[in-house]
Protein backbone atom coordinates (compact mmCIF):
# COMPACT_ATOMS: atom_id res chain seq x y z
CA UNK A 1 0.00 0.00 0.00
CA UNK A 2 1.00 3.85 -0.94
CA UNK A 3 1.38 6.11 2.54
CA UNK A 4 -0.19 8.96 3.20
CA UNK A 5 1.80 11.81 1.97
CA UNK A 6 2.27 14.70 4.20
CA UNK A 7 0.23 16.82 1.52
CA UNK A 8 -2.29 14.74 2.24
CA UNK A 9 -2.54 14.65 5.57
CA UNK A 10 -5.78 16.43 6.63
CA UNK A 11 -7.84 14.38 4.02
CA UNK A 12 -6.03 11.38 5.90
CA UNK A 13 -7.40 12.43 9.22
CA UNK A 14 -10.64 13.68 8.23
CA UNK A 15 -10.62 9.92 6.53
CA UNK A 16 -10.01 8.29 9.95
CA UNK A 17 -12.37 10.69 12.18
CA UNK A 18 -15.17 8.99 9.42
CA UNK A 19 -13.75 5.32 9.73
CA UNK A 20 -13.87 6.15 13.84
CA UNK A 21 -17.24 7.31 13.60
CA UNK A 22 -18.44 3.76 11.81
CA UNK A 23 -16.56 1.91 13.74
CA UNK A 24 -18.06 3.68 17.30
CA UNK A 25 -21.75 3.17 15.50
CA UNK A 26 -20.41 -0.81 14.67
CA UNK A 27 -19.63 -1.34 18.32
CA UNK A 28 -21.21 1.14 20.43
CA UNK A 29 -19.81 4.40 22.22
CA UNK A 30 -19.23 3.50 25.40
CA UNK A 31 -16.59 0.62 24.56
CA UNK A 32 -15.09 3.06 21.84
CA UNK A 33 -14.50 4.94 24.88
CA UNK A 34 -12.09 2.61 26.27
CA UNK A 35 -10.57 1.80 23.80
CA UNK A 36 -7.31 3.32 21.78
CA UNK A 37 -8.24 3.31 17.93
CA UNK A 38 -4.96 4.27 15.81
CA UNK A 39 -4.55 4.10 12.04
CA UNK A 40 -2.47 1.65 12.75
CA UNK A 41 -4.95 -0.84 14.61
CA UNK A 42 -6.30 -4.12 13.00
CA UNK A 43 -9.75 -4.70 13.23
CA UNK A 44 -8.98 -8.16 14.14
CA UNK A 45 -6.81 -8.66 17.20
CA UNK A 46 -6.59 -4.49 18.10
CA UNK A 47 -10.02 -3.75 17.72
CA UNK A 48 -11.54 -7.62 18.63
CA UNK A 49 -14.29 -7.02 15.96
CA UNK A 50 -15.62 -10.62 14.54
CA UNK A 51 -16.71 -11.20 10.83
CA UNK A 52 -19.94 -9.99 11.52
CA UNK A 53 -18.62 -6.31 13.06
CA UNK A 54 -16.26 -6.22 10.15
CA UNK A 55 -19.38 -6.71 7.42
CA UNK A 56 -21.24 -4.58 9.23
CA UNK A 57 -18.33 -1.63 9.60
CA UNK A 58 -17.73 -2.26 5.52
CA UNK A 59 -21.54 -1.39 4.69
CA UNK A 60 -21.13 1.69 6.57
CA UNK A 61 -18.10 2.62 4.38
CA UNK A 62 -19.49 1.59 1.49
CA UNK A 63 -22.79 3.26 1.83
CA UNK A 64 -20.80 6.90 3.30
CA UNK A 65 -18.49 6.35 -0.48
CA UNK A 66 -21.34 5.06 -2.51
CA UNK A 67 -19.71 4.62 -6.64
CA UNK A 68 -16.57 6.55 -5.55
CA UNK A 69 -14.84 3.48 -4.36
CA UNK A 70 -15.74 0.04 -4.89
CA UNK A 71 -15.13 -0.76 -1.63
CA UNK A 72 -17.25 -3.89 -1.42
CA UNK A 73 -15.06 -5.09 -4.21
CA UNK A 74 -11.46 -4.10 -2.39
CA UNK A 75 -12.52 -6.43 0.57
CA UNK A 76 -13.83 -9.14 -1.09
CA UNK A 77 -10.53 -9.61 -3.18
CA UNK A 78 -8.67 -10.09 0.27
CA UNK A 79 -7.40 -13.01 1.30
CA UNK A 80 -7.84 -14.80 4.52
CA UNK A 81 -4.33 -13.44 5.98
CA UNK A 82 -4.80 -10.16 4.70
CA UNK A 83 -8.60 -9.57 6.20
CA UNK A 84 -6.77 -10.87 9.72
CA UNK A 85 -4.14 -8.04 9.35
CA UNK A 86 -6.57 -5.35 7.80
CA UNK A 87 -6.08 -2.40 9.78
CA UNK A 88 -7.38 1.48 9.43
CA UNK A 89 -4.64 2.76 7.38
CA UNK A 90 -5.28 0.04 4.62
CA UNK A 91 -8.84 1.44 4.01
CA UNK A 92 -7.85 5.46 4.49
CA UNK A 93 -4.86 4.86 1.50
CA UNK A 94 -7.00 2.91 -0.22
CA UNK A 95 -9.73 5.58 0.39
CA UNK A 96 -7.43 8.52 -0.58
CA UNK A 97 -5.67 6.60 -3.99
CA UNK A 98 -9.66 6.15 -5.17
CA UNK A 99 -10.14 9.72 -5.27
CA UNK B 1 -33.13 -52.63 5.44
CA UNK B 2 -29.48 -51.14 4.95
CA UNK B 3 -26.29 -50.08 6.59
CA UNK B 4 -25.50 -46.71 7.86
CA UNK B 5 -22.09 -45.76 8.97
CA UNK B 6 -21.80 -42.14 10.59
CA UNK B 7 -18.29 -40.27 10.62
CA UNK B 8 -17.77 -38.06 13.37
CA UNK B 9 -15.51 -35.57 14.09
CA UNK B 10 -14.79 -35.40 18.01
CA UNK B 11 -16.81 -32.46 18.84
CA UNK B 12 -20.18 -32.65 20.89
CA UNK B 13 -22.42 -30.51 18.84
CA UNK B 14 -21.04 -32.64 15.70
CA UNK B 15 -21.77 -35.11 17.00
CA UNK B 16 -25.47 -34.75 18.88
CA UNK B 17 -27.44 -34.41 15.82
CA UNK B 18 -26.48 -37.72 14.33
CA UNK B 19 -27.20 -39.44 17.67
CA UNK B 20 -30.79 -38.57 17.14
CA UNK B 21 -30.75 -39.15 13.61
CA UNK B 22 -29.09 -42.42 13.96
CA UNK B 23 -31.90 -43.47 16.53
CA UNK B 24 -34.31 -42.53 14.26
CA UNK B 25 -32.73 -44.92 11.18
CA UNK B 26 -32.23 -47.80 13.82
CA UNK B 27 -36.08 -47.50 15.07
CA UNK B 28 -36.72 -47.85 11.52
CA UNK B 29 -35.09 -51.20 11.25
CA UNK B 30 -31.51 -50.12 9.80
CA UNK B 31 -28.17 -51.20 11.43
CA UNK B 32 -25.76 -47.91 12.33
CA UNK B 33 -22.40 -47.72 13.32
CA UNK B 34 -20.41 -44.56 14.19
CA UNK B 35 -17.02 -44.25 13.37
CA UNK B 36 -15.64 -41.78 15.91
CA UNK B 37 -11.94 -41.85 17.39
CA UNK B 38 -13.61 -41.39 20.81
CA UNK B 39 -14.19 -44.74 22.88
CA UNK B 40 -16.30 -42.47 25.54
CA UNK B 41 -18.82 -42.22 22.47
CA UNK B 42 -19.94 -45.70 23.20
CA UNK B 43 -22.45 -44.38 26.14
CA UNK B 44 -23.95 -41.97 24.28
CA UNK B 45 -25.05 -44.06 21.10
CA UNK B 46 -28.76 -45.32 21.23
CA UNK B 47 -29.61 -48.73 21.77
CA UNK B 48 -28.52 -51.04 18.89
CA UNK B 49 -26.04 -48.40 17.69
CA UNK B 50 -22.54 -49.72 17.12
CA UNK B 51 -19.22 -48.17 17.65
CA UNK B 52 -16.58 -48.48 15.00
CA UNK B 53 -13.87 -47.15 16.98
CA UNK B 54 -10.74 -45.92 14.96
CA UNK B 55 -7.70 -47.30 16.57
CA UNK B 56 -4.39 -47.47 15.29
CA UNK B 57 -1.68 -50.66 16.10
CA UNK B 58 -0.52 -47.94 18.56
CA UNK B 59 2.46 -47.23 20.29
CA UNK B 60 2.38 -44.61 23.24
CA UNK B 61 3.64 -41.73 21.10
CA UNK B 62 0.05 -42.59 18.62
CA UNK B 63 -2.22 -43.27 22.04
CA UNK B 64 -1.64 -39.51 22.96
CA UNK B 65 -1.56 -38.47 19.48
CA UNK B 66 -5.32 -39.76 19.77
CA UNK B 67 -5.73 -38.05 23.38
CA UNK B 68 -4.36 -34.81 21.95
CA UNK B 69 -6.58 -34.39 18.79
CA UNK B 70 -10.24 -35.64 21.33
CA UNK B 71 -9.39 -32.11 23.10
CA UNK B 72 -7.14 -30.15 20.34
CA UNK B 73 -10.01 -27.38 20.19
CA UNK B 74 -9.86 -26.35 23.60
CA UNK B 75 -6.36 -26.08 24.22
CA UNK B 76 -5.72 -22.25 22.16
CA UNK B 77 -7.89 -19.03 22.66
CA UNK B 78 -8.96 -17.77 19.14
CA UNK B 79 -11.16 -15.01 18.42
CA UNK B 80 -12.75 -14.01 14.97
CA UNK B 81 -11.42 -14.28 11.79
CA UNK B 82 -8.30 -15.68 13.39
CA UNK B 83 -10.37 -18.83 14.36
CA UNK B 84 -11.23 -20.18 11.14
CA UNK B 85 -7.42 -20.26 10.03
CA UNK B 86 -6.56 -22.13 13.79
CA UNK B 87 -9.57 -24.07 12.63
CA UNK B 88 -8.77 -25.35 9.50
CA UNK B 89 -4.68 -25.13 9.78
CA UNK B 90 -4.48 -26.56 13.33
CA UNK B 91 -7.50 -28.97 13.72
CA UNK B 92 -9.78 -29.76 10.94
CA UNK B 93 -6.94 -30.87 8.38
CA UNK B 94 -4.31 -32.62 10.70
CA UNK B 95 -7.58 -34.40 12.49
CA UNK B 96 -8.80 -35.62 8.68
CA UNK B 97 -5.21 -36.86 8.14
CA UNK B 98 -5.03 -38.72 10.92
CA UNK B 99 -8.42 -40.23 11.17
CA UNK B 100 -8.40 -41.17 6.94
CA UNK B 101 -7.58 -44.48 7.20
CA UNK B 102 -9.09 -45.57 10.60
CA UNK B 103 -12.08 -44.20 8.69
CA UNK B 104 -11.05 -46.31 5.54
CA UNK B 105 -10.57 -49.59 7.59
CA UNK B 106 -14.02 -49.18 9.28
CA UNK B 107 -15.86 -48.72 6.47
CA UNK B 108 -14.62 -51.85 4.31
CA UNK B 109 -15.02 -53.56 7.71
CA UNK B 110 -18.56 -52.35 8.37
CA UNK B 111 -19.49 -52.17 4.33
CA UNK B 112 -22.28 -49.86 4.82
CA UNK B 113 -25.01 -48.82 2.24
CA UNK B 114 -24.73 -45.52 2.63
CA UNK B 115 -21.52 -43.27 4.61
CA UNK B 116 -23.13 -40.19 6.73
CA UNK B 117 -20.12 -37.82 6.69
CA UNK B 118 -20.08 -34.58 8.54
CA UNK B 119 -19.19 -31.73 7.10
CA UNK B 120 -15.80 -30.96 8.41
CA UNK B 121 -15.02 -34.62 8.19
CA UNK B 122 -13.84 -34.73 4.27
CA UNK B 123 -11.60 -37.47 5.28
CA UNK B 124 -14.97 -39.42 5.51
CA UNK B 125 -16.11 -38.01 2.24
CA UNK B 126 -12.99 -39.06 0.06
CA UNK B 127 -12.86 -42.30 1.68
CA UNK B 128 -16.43 -43.00 0.70
CA UNK B 129 -15.86 -42.01 -3.18
CA UNK B 130 -12.84 -44.31 -3.07
CA UNK B 131 -14.54 -46.87 -2.22
CA UNK B 132 -17.67 -46.49 -3.79
CA UNK B 133 -20.08 -46.12 -1.21
CA UNK B 134 -22.57 -43.55 -1.70
CA UNK B 135 -22.35 -40.70 0.67
CA UNK B 136 -24.46 -38.21 2.47
CA UNK B 137 -22.85 -35.42 4.42
CA UNK B 138 -24.27 -33.90 7.74
CA UNK B 139 -24.02 -30.09 7.71
CA UNK B 140 -24.31 -30.00 11.94
CA UNK B 141 -23.23 -26.39 11.52
CA UNK B 142 -24.36 -24.60 8.63
CA UNK B 143 -23.40 -21.20 9.10
CA UNK B 144 -19.92 -22.67 7.93
CA UNK B 145 -21.09 -23.68 4.12
CA UNK B 146 -22.79 -19.92 3.77
CA UNK B 147 -20.70 -18.21 2.01
CA UNK B 148 -20.50 -14.66 3.48
CA UNK B 149 -21.00 -12.81 0.02
CA UNK B 150 -18.92 -9.74 1.75
CA UNK B 151 -15.74 -11.79 2.45
CA UNK B 152 -15.56 -14.85 -0.11
CA UNK B 153 -12.18 -15.31 0.01
CA UNK B 154 -13.34 -16.88 3.33
CA UNK B 155 -15.10 -19.32 1.51
CA UNK B 156 -12.85 -19.48 -1.08
CA UNK B 157 -9.50 -20.16 1.27
CA UNK B 158 -11.85 -22.62 3.13
CA UNK B 159 -12.25 -24.70 0.15
CA UNK B 160 -8.22 -24.71 -1.28
CA UNK B 161 -7.28 -26.60 2.03
CA UNK B 162 -10.28 -29.21 1.89
CA UNK B 163 -8.84 -29.87 -1.82
CA UNK B 164 -5.15 -29.57 -1.01
CA UNK B 165 -5.83 -32.49 1.67
CA UNK B 166 -7.81 -34.55 -0.74
CA UNK B 167 -5.07 -34.47 -3.06
CA UNK B 168 -2.68 -35.83 -0.49
CA UNK B 169 -5.11 -38.47 0.17
CA UNK B 170 -5.41 -39.98 -3.47
CA UNK B 171 -8.41 -37.79 -4.51
CA UNK B 172 -7.38 -36.22 -7.54
CA UNK B 173 -9.74 -33.07 -8.64
CA UNK B 174 -10.41 -29.11 -7.80
CA UNK B 175 -13.81 -30.28 -6.41
CA UNK B 176 -14.21 -30.29 -2.63
CA UNK B 177 -15.99 -32.97 -1.60
CA UNK B 178 -17.15 -31.71 1.73
CA UNK B 179 -20.93 -31.13 0.68
CA UNK B 180 -22.27 -34.89 -1.26
CA UNK B 181 -23.76 -33.36 -4.26
CA UNK B 182 -26.24 -36.72 -3.45
CA UNK B 183 -27.58 -35.38 -0.33
CA UNK B 184 -26.57 -32.92 2.18
CA UNK B 185 -28.46 -32.79 5.12
CA UNK B 186 -28.68 -29.10 6.70
CA UNK B 187 -30.12 -29.45 10.16
CA UNK B 188 -32.10 -25.84 10.10
CA UNK B 189 -35.04 -24.13 8.41
CA UNK B 190 -34.33 -22.07 5.18
CA UNK B 191 -35.85 -19.07 7.56
CA UNK B 192 -33.38 -19.64 10.36
CA UNK B 193 -30.37 -20.03 7.72
CA UNK B 194 -31.40 -16.79 5.63
CA UNK B 195 -31.55 -16.37 1.85
CA UNK B 196 -28.65 -17.63 0.23
CA UNK B 197 -30.57 -20.56 -1.66
CA UNK B 198 -28.67 -23.46 -1.78
CA UNK B 199 -28.30 -26.12 -4.78
CA UNK B 200 -30.81 -29.20 -4.92
CA UNK B 201 -29.24 -31.89 -2.95
CA UNK B 202 -29.23 -29.54 0.00
CA UNK B 203 -31.82 -30.22 2.31
CA UNK B 204 -33.48 -28.45 5.15
CA UNK B 205 -34.14 -30.71 7.73
CA UNK B 206 -34.35 -28.80 10.71
CA UNK B 207 -32.59 -28.99 14.16
CA UNK B 208 -32.61 -33.19 14.77
CA UNK B 209 -33.08 -32.85 18.65
CA UNK B 210 -35.25 -35.54 19.83
CA UNK B 211 -34.15 -38.77 21.22
CA UNK B 212 -31.06 -38.28 22.95
CA UNK B 213 -30.07 -40.40 25.89
CA UNK B 214 -29.36 -37.93 29.11
CA UNK B 215 -26.95 -39.34 31.31
CA UNK B 216 -26.91 -36.14 33.59
CA UNK B 217 -28.20 -36.43 37.07
CA UNK B 218 -30.23 -33.39 37.84
CA UNK B 219 -31.27 -31.99 41.05
CA UNK B 220 -34.97 -31.55 39.76
CA UNK B 221 -36.70 -30.83 42.86
CA UNK B 222 -34.01 -27.85 43.82
CA UNK B 223 -34.79 -26.72 40.12
CA UNK B 224 -38.54 -26.70 40.45
CA UNK B 225 -38.24 -24.71 43.55
CA UNK B 226 -36.52 -22.08 41.84
CA UNK B 227 -38.90 -19.11 41.13
CA UNK B 228 -39.17 -17.83 37.51
CA UNK B 229 -37.90 -16.16 35.02
CA UNK B 230 -35.65 -19.03 35.00
CA UNK B 231 -32.30 -18.57 31.90
CA UNK B 232 -30.11 -21.18 30.94
CA UNK B 233 -26.15 -20.08 30.93
CA UNK B 234 -24.39 -22.20 28.60
CA UNK B 235 -21.36 -21.64 26.68
CA UNK B 236 -20.73 -25.08 25.39
CA UNK B 237 -17.64 -27.26 25.42
CA UNK B 238 -15.24 -25.71 22.71
CA UNK B 239 -13.40 -23.00 25.24
CA UNK B 240 -10.17 -23.07 27.67
CA UNK B 241 -10.78 -22.81 31.06
CA UNK B 242 -9.26 -18.97 31.42
CA UNK B 243 -11.95 -17.83 28.86
CA UNK B 244 -14.97 -19.65 31.28
CA UNK B 245 -13.62 -18.28 34.20
CA UNK B 246 -13.32 -14.48 33.16
CA UNK B 247 -16.59 -15.43 31.71
CA UNK B 248 -18.41 -17.00 34.19
CA UNK B 249 -16.84 -13.67 36.60
CA UNK B 250 -19.22 -11.20 34.58
CA UNK B 251 -22.51 -14.17 35.00
CA UNK B 252 -22.19 -14.17 38.32
CA UNK B 253 -21.94 -10.22 39.11
CA UNK B 254 -25.01 -9.32 36.55
CA UNK B 255 -27.48 -12.29 37.88
CA UNK B 256 -26.05 -12.92 41.25
CA UNK B 257 -28.69 -12.41 43.90
CA UNK B 258 -31.19 -11.23 41.45
CA UNK B 259 -35.01 -12.04 41.05
CA UNK B 260 -33.68 -14.19 37.91
CA UNK B 261 -33.22 -17.89 38.32
CA UNK B 262 -29.65 -19.09 36.68
CA UNK B 263 -28.64 -22.24 35.65
CA UNK B 264 -25.21 -22.10 34.61
CA UNK B 265 -23.73 -25.51 32.74
CA UNK B 266 -20.18 -25.37 33.67
CA UNK B 267 -17.47 -26.90 36.28
CA UNK B 268 -18.47 -25.34 39.44
CA UNK B 269 -14.68 -24.80 40.43
CA UNK B 270 -14.45 -21.90 38.27
CA UNK B 271 -16.68 -19.79 40.08
CA UNK B 272 -15.14 -18.34 43.02
CA UNK B 273 -18.53 -17.98 44.59
CA UNK B 274 -22.14 -19.41 44.32
CA UNK B 275 -24.78 -16.51 44.43
CA UNK B 276 -27.78 -17.98 45.82
CA UNK B 277 -29.57 -17.74 43.24
CA UNK B 278 -27.82 -20.06 40.83
CA UNK B 279 -27.49 -23.42 39.89
CA UNK B 280 -24.37 -24.87 38.54
CA UNK B 281 -23.99 -28.33 37.23
CA UNK B 282 -20.96 -29.64 34.67
CA UNK B 283 -24.08 -31.25 32.71
CA UNK B 284 -27.46 -30.76 32.57
CA UNK B 285 -30.50 -32.10 30.61
CA UNK B 286 -30.54 -29.15 28.28
CA UNK B 287 -33.59 -30.71 26.27
CA UNK B 288 -35.72 -31.24 29.61
CA UNK B 289 -34.65 -28.23 31.26
CA UNK B 290 -35.61 -25.86 28.07
CA UNK B 291 -39.41 -26.10 28.60
CA UNK B 292 -39.25 -24.51 31.72
CA UNK B 293 -36.67 -21.74 31.21
CA UNK B 294 -37.68 -18.09 29.62
CA UNK B 295 -34.41 -17.57 27.93
CA UNK B 296 -31.12 -18.51 27.32
CA UNK B 297 -27.38 -16.96 26.92
CA UNK B 298 -24.86 -18.57 25.04
CA UNK B 299 -22.17 -18.66 22.59
CA UNK B 300 -23.90 -19.15 19.26
CA UNK B 301 -23.45 -22.78 18.94
CA UNK B 302 -25.61 -23.85 16.46
CA UNK B 303 -27.32 -26.56 18.53
CA UNK B 304 -27.92 -25.02 21.75
CA UNK B 305 -29.11 -22.28 19.58
CA UNK B 306 -31.30 -24.47 17.67
CA UNK B 307 -32.56 -25.95 20.66
CA UNK B 308 -33.47 -22.49 22.35
CA UNK B 309 -35.56 -21.61 19.38
CA UNK B 310 -37.50 -25.03 18.69
CA UNK B 311 -38.52 -24.35 22.15
CA UNK B 312 -39.23 -19.97 21.21
CA UNK B 313 -36.74 -19.11 24.00
CA UNK B 314 -35.01 -15.50 23.34
CA UNK B 315 -31.59 -15.19 23.74
CA UNK B 316 -28.58 -13.37 24.33
CA UNK B 317 -25.64 -14.80 22.46
CA UNK B 318 -22.17 -13.83 22.84
CA UNK B 319 -19.65 -15.31 20.26
CA UNK B 320 -16.59 -16.44 20.77
CA UNK B 321 -15.44 -17.67 17.69
CA UNK B 322 -15.66 -20.26 14.33
CA UNK B 323 -18.50 -19.71 12.60
CA UNK B 324 -20.62 -18.40 16.01
CA UNK B 325 -20.46 -14.83 15.13
CA UNK B 326 -22.65 -15.73 12.07
CA UNK B 327 -25.06 -17.95 14.36
CA UNK B 328 -25.32 -14.95 16.47
CA UNK B 329 -26.10 -12.41 13.72
CA UNK B 330 -28.98 -14.84 12.52
CA UNK B 331 -30.27 -15.38 16.01
CA UNK B 332 -30.13 -11.09 16.03
CA UNK B 333 -31.33 -10.19 12.01
CA UNK B 334 -34.93 -12.78 12.78
CA UNK B 335 -35.18 -10.72 16.07
CA UNK B 336 -35.04 -13.64 18.33
CA UNK B 337 -32.51 -11.99 20.42
CA UNK B 338 -29.79 -9.85 21.14
CA UNK B 339 -26.14 -10.32 20.51
CA UNK B 340 -23.01 -8.88 22.69
CA UNK B 341 -19.25 -8.94 22.11
CA UNK B 342 -17.75 -11.60 24.05
CA UNK B 343 -14.39 -9.38 24.97
CA UNK B 344 -16.13 -5.87 25.78
CA UNK B 345 -19.01 -6.86 27.26
CA UNK B 346 -19.31 -5.91 30.76
CA UNK B 347 -21.81 -7.82 33.99
CA UNK B 348 -24.38 -4.81 33.45
CA UNK B 349 -24.37 -5.27 29.46
CA UNK B 350 -25.36 -8.89 30.22
CA UNK B 351 -27.94 -8.01 32.61
CA UNK B 352 -30.03 -5.20 30.72
CA UNK B 353 -29.63 -7.78 27.53
CA UNK B 354 -31.35 -10.64 29.50
CA UNK B 355 -33.75 -8.31 30.91
CA UNK B 356 -34.89 -6.89 27.72
CA UNK B 357 -35.72 -9.85 25.82
CA UNK B 358 -37.52 -11.46 28.94
CA UNK B 359 -39.69 -7.96 28.88
CA UNK B 360 -39.99 -7.24 25.10
CA UNK B 361 -42.72 -10.05 23.65
CA UNK B 362 -41.44 -9.27 20.39
CA UNK B 363 -38.24 -11.50 20.59
CA UNK B 364 -40.22 -14.66 21.78
CA UNK B 365 -42.69 -14.05 19.33
CA UNK B 366 -39.75 -13.91 16.77
CA UNK B 367 -38.24 -16.91 17.94
CA UNK B 368 -41.68 -19.05 17.90
CA UNK B 369 -41.95 -17.66 14.26
CA UNK B 370 -38.47 -19.94 13.90
CA UNK B 371 -39.96 -22.99 15.88
CA UNK B 372 -42.61 -22.95 13.52
CA UNK B 373 -40.43 -23.07 10.69
CA UNK B 374 -38.19 -26.30 12.06
CA UNK B 375 -41.54 -28.10 13.15
CA UNK B 376 -42.61 -27.59 9.27
CA UNK B 377 -38.77 -29.40 7.91
CA UNK B 378 -40.07 -32.69 9.38
CA UNK B 379 -36.91 -33.06 11.46
CA UNK B 380 -35.80 -36.34 12.02
CA UNK B 381 -37.79 -38.18 9.76
CA UNK B 382 -37.55 -36.20 6.43
CA UNK B 383 -33.71 -36.84 7.19
CA UNK B 384 -34.22 -40.74 7.65
CA UNK B 385 -36.54 -40.47 4.49
CA UNK B 386 -34.05 -38.80 2.50
CA UNK B 387 -31.51 -41.46 3.60
CA UNK B 388 -33.31 -44.10 2.61
CA UNK B 389 -33.94 -42.63 -0.66
CA UNK B 390 -30.37 -42.44 -1.57
CA UNK B 391 -30.10 -46.17 -0.36
CA UNK B 392 -32.77 -47.10 -2.53
CA UNK B 393 -32.07 -45.28 -5.46
CA UNK B 394 -28.02 -46.60 -5.43
CA UNK B 395 -29.64 -50.03 -4.12
CA UNK B 396 -29.97 -51.62 -8.24
CA UNK B 397 -26.44 -49.56 -8.72
CA UNK B 398 -24.91 -51.77 -6.30
CA UNK B 399 -26.79 -55.08 -7.00
CA UNK B 400 -25.73 -54.93 -10.28
CA UNK B 401 -21.80 -53.85 -9.69
CA UNK B 402 -22.36 -56.78 -6.65
CA UNK B 403 -23.28 -59.01 -9.92
CA UNK B 404 -21.05 -57.79 -11.97
CA UNK B 405 -18.03 -58.88 -10.18
CA UNK B 406 -18.70 -62.35 -10.06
Amino acid sequence: MDTVTTGNQAAATAIFDLLKQFITEVIGEEFVEEMDIQPSSSFTRDLEMDSIEIVAFSEKVKAHFGEHIDFTGWLSGMDLDQLINLNLNDIINYISVCR
Amino acid sequence: MAKFAIIVPPLTGHINPTLSLGSELLDRGHEVGWISLDPALQDKLPAGGQLLLIRYDSSDAEKQETEAYLDIITRKSVYGIDSIKFLYEEVLVPLNRYMYAGIREQLLQFAPNVAIADHQMFAGAVAARQLNIPYATSVTAPAAIKVMQELPKVHEWEQQQIVALQKELGWPGEQSLDCSDALTLVFTSQLFFGEMALPDPFRFVGPVIANRKVAATFDWQAFQQMPQPRILVSIGTTFDHEHKRQFFAKVAEAFGDTELSVVVVSDPELFDTVPSNFMIQQRVPQLELLPQLQAVVCHGGHNTVCESLSHGLPMVVIPIAYDQSHVAGRVVRVGAGLRLNFNRFKAHHLKDAVLQVLAEDHFRNAANLIRTSFEATGGVKTAAAHLETLFTRNAPVLAAATTAAY
